[in-house]
């Protein structure tokens, strides 16, 4: 046996872009590098809350940036984004409670389904512009991703529960006690020390911390580890 | 002669520490890639609303009309003063000793800092980060290239793998083999 993986938790909101980005570049790569990635479904609101950070998208020269960022990185991620006609009232207003509640819950009873479900949500809020805020269209979201109705429903069910709640609560603290300011983080265990890095974009970074290659964000699959 | 050189637009305040690692990366690639990198000295004050390092941008500014090519190297010296030694960048001596360091005569250096109260250097810098902010600018550094007659605004020292993408050409990491420069 090789050395023990190293442990990557990401922590990340569906409703946020960077997050899917980073979250593509870390499933990738999670059978290339020797990690062990570990999702966390967290609140990017209560995240704003807690640091006193306000979306960047509120200053109008970033969100203006924004759209032209995610545009560029659509095509070198090669991840599907497309920014949703209403940003304001989807991203800001409707936000994702009940979304990352389903996740969370997923986490605790189904953690296989986890990467599956989460794509499945991004892809409706962050690509085809459809709302992830209903019963309806968590448990769409879910049934794409390859759950039954009955299993998808059972976890639903548990999204209003104590458990449940405290559950994600203690997920998004955990990201405010790690330093987070927004999402997504990554935070690397190395040498016993954790390192948090912040956003999508310092994962060449992540590589250097983890001695790992770097071979851009849509590494070739047949370095693949099997 | 090969495709013509893209211009690459590096907008910068050395108060800034990002624009010091992107300047630096872009340092490296301008032999390595087909470009012509442009340095921008402009005021991050300007594009924040706050201020610090106003007369060693005016100095640069006025390095950038008299003696171009310098402006990378005392660029650099400033950075090494504020963002490595942790010395002062605001008092004239300050700049002079940067200017020097950087190879200036001290009466060369003298006579640009003698400049920088000047109307053509404040106004010159004043239009820079004017510039800056019509690109959309919100921070610095910004990099600023032109693909296919079209502007790319892209901020942050984070961006260049991306830059590399829309310039088609091959990103090698922070720090590129020297091997590689082109002649």
């Amino acid at each position: 046996m090789g050395p023990v993986p190293r442990t990557l938790e990401l922590f990340y909101d569906v409703l946020s872009p960077y997050s899917w980005l980073g979250f593509e570049v870390l499933c990738r790569y999670q059978n290339i590098w020797n990690i062990k990635l570990q999702l966390r479904p967290s609140l990017l609101g209560g995240i704003m809350k807690d640091s006193g950070n306000k979306p960047p998208a509120m200053l109008p020269r970033k969100g203006q940036y924004l759209r032209e960022d995610i545009k560029l990185l659509r095509q070198h991620f090669q991840v599907p984004i497309e920014f949703p006609k209403d940003f304001f009232s989807t991203i800001l207003e409707k936000g994702s409670l009940s979304a990352m509640r389903f996740l969370t819950a997923l986490s605790l009873e189904h953690p296989e389904m986890l990467e599956k479900v989460s794509r499945e949500l991004w892809m409706r809020v962050w690509s085809r512009d459809e709302d992830i805020t209903e019963p309806q269209s968590i448990l769409a979201a879910a049934e794409k991703a390859g759950m039954s109705a009955e299993q998808a429903q059972g976890i639903l069910e548990k999204i209003s529960t104590p458990k449940v709640k405290n559950q994600l609560k203690e997920t998004t603290e955990a990201a405010c006690k790690y330093g987070a300011f927004g999402l997504p983080i990554t935070v690397v265990h190395v040498d016993g020390q954790p390192h948090m890095l912040f956003g999508s974009d310092r994962m060449e970074l992540l590589a250097y911390l983890l001695g790992e290659k770097w071979m851009g964000p849509v590494p070739p699959a047949v370095n693949a580890r099997i």
